[in-house]
């Protein structure tokens, strides 16, 4: 067989291998915080996750997947070899390759993107020199790695206190859900079809002009957000407390006046002290007798209802990173591969080249196996361990990861989605909105940028001259 | 890969919960040995003050163990300041009860018939103050839900109040009873008569603690 075949056939196979450990590994945390909370089934998290994987990967995995074949390492250098880019980017996944299984063997924190970026870059700098690295590219990404949790996190703090201000400190939160559900859904399918069909949809080559876009975004989210409204109004409010004339902001407002009064109470004299001192003794009777009333002390428990209301929220955007992340993460695995097979097809290097979208298929394929037969049941793990995320805190942290990793996919930067959940939680954390957040998270991300470039650059730098020594001496 | 599941740490909230039913506990066995002391001997009331002892030192053995789960690497949405503070003052509770029965061993009462009821009374209104409390301990779930706001916040507002008069009413009561004890005091054996003093400021102190349990509650909420 020609070592042109057989590179095409290894590359493959490697680049499949990539691809199945991350729908082995990193989809679950995608989805385990839904199946955690019991929005989803794991049945139901699997199959929704292998659709938008495949359709993230295949539709929007084009931008990073180009970033890792050309953007990191000036191909043009290899001109007069090719063959040593071929080997050089061969190497780069089997490094990372190897790489990434000792480091789950040892339980360290390591991630696919920083893995795959560093070991393309090692290998350029070694073969090529510096100026092999195309420098700027590569500290736009290392910042981009730095930024993302840091904006979900933001971005996940704003929705959350939003939430927090709109329903959970609102006076009737079943009712604030109600009015607030249609909205949020229309956001969130805008949001997403915005992030989507912006600069359009390379991989199909459709080039959609930015008012279709906005255009498009609207329709869909207005589309959503009305099929929410009705359907929720059919759904009958179950009727927590007993039926009564008055409402809890009645209470609330009493309380209100009674503060005012006692203030007036403490600032004045004489007669007008005893005055107001009847009065505010007068309302705080009535004020016991309208809390018996409308069972205040009962009512209070109606957020099991918001909860409810917010999993098809959860569901939404549990979906929404699905997406995202097979649109970014197919990239570690195709990326390295698509150079190589251009390569050997056109015989030699070009600056240009569009992704096929087999290659994306392929890829996106290789996710959702590896997410069929050993995904699953990390998902399983997870949901099990992570009960505490409910829907309104899962829906702000997801929502607020997923939008970042989209923009970072169409701005063609590969993130790690793992790190953006990381810093959306927290972002809620910070709101006051989750029970207990371990810290010592934030020591493996910085481990895992530290640690993991220098070790897949390095294992990837010997994978290229071992395979350098058995393909170019036997040519 | 990185798990996910390794952000989300163990939350201290319902051990402290926990912690709360085993000071409730304490107090359950102190209200029964105050129900029976009119009927009682001293072996008994030994008895019972050794089985109060015992739940006390497991309510320290709970609140020890989840010291030793906060580490500073673990972040919540209250002060972690504020958590061990209430955890402190949740456990001085059973302190106070521990102390109300020791004092009962150390000496038949004199004059027991005569201040009886008066103690049963102070007993039973600081018993009360204390149950407030617990009640607010309870709402913890629903608050860290609520994210320390909204409807739920004023619920336990109106707790804390409550929780505050009660304490007030107690303090009253406390002193009318000091007071008949300063005037009868003469007929009294002065170690007696220091027993009675001793044993209502000790009483008043569960209030006491409650009402300052219920304040440190209040102030992680976010109220308008």
């Amino acid at each position: 067989m020609e070592i042109e075949t057989v590179l095409k056939i290894l590359t493959l196979l490697i680049g499949f291998y990539m691809a199945w450990n991350i729908g082995a590994n990193d989809v679950s945390n995608a989805m385990g915080t839904s199946v955690g909370s019991g929005a989803l089934t794991l049945r139901k998290a699997v199959i929704l996750a292998a659709i938008l994987e495949f359709s993230g990967a295949y539709f929007v995995g084009a931008n990073v997947s180009e970033t890792m074949q050309h953007g990191l390492i000036d191909t043009s250098l290899f001109l007069t070899e090719p063959i040593i880019l071929i080997l050089g980017m061969c190497g780069a996944l089997l490094g990372t390759g190897v790489w990434l299984q000792i480091a789950s063997y040892f339980g360290l924190p390591v991630s696919t993107t920083h893995a795959i970026v560093g070991a393309i870059i090692g290998f350029g700098w070694a073969i090529g020199g510096a100026q092999a690295v195309q420098w700027s590219e590569t500290i736009a990404i290392v910042s981009s790695w730095i930024i993302s949790p840091v904006i979900a996190g933001i971005l996940s703090f704003i929705i959350f206190s939003f939430l927090q201000r709109k329903i959970l400190f609102a006076l009737d939160p079943s009712e604030a859900t109600r009015k607030l559900l249609p909205p949020l859904v229309f956001v969130v399918l805008a949001t997403f079809t915005l992030s989507l069909l912006f600069n359009g949809l390379e991989n199909l080559q459709l080039e959609i002009s930015f008012l279709t876009t906005i255009v498009a975004a609207l329709v869909i989210g207005s589309c959503g957000g009305l099929l929410t409204y009705f359907l929720i109004r059919r759904k009958a409010l179950p009727e927590l407390s007993p039926f009564s004339r008055y409402r809890p902001q009645t209470v609330i407002s009493l309380e209100k006046a009674m503060k005012h009064l006692q203030r007036v109470h403490l600032a004045s004299f004489d007669q007008m002290h005893d005055k107001v001192g009847h009065l505010l003794s007068e309302v705080k009777d009535l004020s016991e007798e309208l809390k018996k009333e409308t069972h205040f002390a009962e009512r209070a428990s109606d957020y099991q209802a918001v909860e409810k209301m917010f999993v098809f929220l959860q569901i939404l955007s549990a979906c929404y990173v699905a997406f995202a992340h097979g649109a970014n993460d197919v990239a570690n695995a195709i990326g390295p591969v698509s150079a190589v097979l251009d390569i050997i097809d056109k015989g030699r290097v070009s600056e240009l080249s569009l992704i096929p979208s087999w290659l994306l298929a392929f890829g996106g394929l290789g996710i959702v196996i590896g997410l069929a037969t050993w995904g699953w049941r990390v998902i399983e793990t997870i949901g099990k361990k992570i009960t505490e995320l409910t829907p309104t805190r899962g829906f702000s942290a997801e929502f607020g990861a997923a939008s970042t990793i989209l923009i970072a996919s169409k701005l063609g930067m590969p993130i790690s989605t793992t790190h953006c959940l990381v810093g959306a939680v927290l972002g809620v954390g910070l709101a006051r909105g989750m029970r207990a957040i371990n810290l010592t998270m934030i020591r493996d991300i910085i481990l895992s940028w530290v640690i993991t470039i220098p070790a897949s650059a390095l294992m990837s730098i010997s994978a290229f001259y071992l395979l350098k020594t058995l393909f170019l001496k036997s040519a | 890969m990185m798990n996910i599941a390794r952000l989300f740490g163990k939350s201290p909230f319902a051990p402290l919960q926990n912690h709360m039913q085993k000071v409730a506990l304490c107090m359950k066995k102190l209200s029964a040995l105050f129900e029976s002391l009119h009927k009682i001997d001293g072996e008994k009331i030994e008895k019972l003050v050794t089985e109060l002892s015992a739940l006390e030192h497991e309510a320290d053995l709970t609140k020890n163990d989840i010291r030793n789960h906060l580490p500073r690497s673990l972040f919540l949405p209250i002060d972690r300041a504020h958590f061990l503070d209430i955890l402190s003052i949740q456990d001085s509770i059973a302190d106070e009860a521990e102390k109300v029965g020791i004092l009962l061993t150390m000496r038949s009462l004199e004059k027991f018939d005569d201040f009886h009821e008066a103690l049963l009374a102070l007993y039973e209104k600081n018993e009360k103050t204390f149950l407030n409390a617990k009640k607010i301990i309870e709402e913890i779930d629903q608050l860290l839900e609520s994210s320390f706001g909204g409807i739920e916040a004023e619920k336990v507002k109106a707790l804390v109040e409550q929780t505050a008069y009660m304490e007030h009413e107690a303090d009253q009561m406390k002193r009318r009873w000091m007071r008949e004890l300063f005037n009868k005091g003469d007929s009294l054996s002065s170690p007696a008569f220091y027993l009675w003093m001793r044993l209502a400021e000790e009483i008043g102190m569960i209030s006491h603690t409650s009402e300052r349990l219920a304040n440190r509650i209040r102030m992680i909420l976010e109220l308008k």
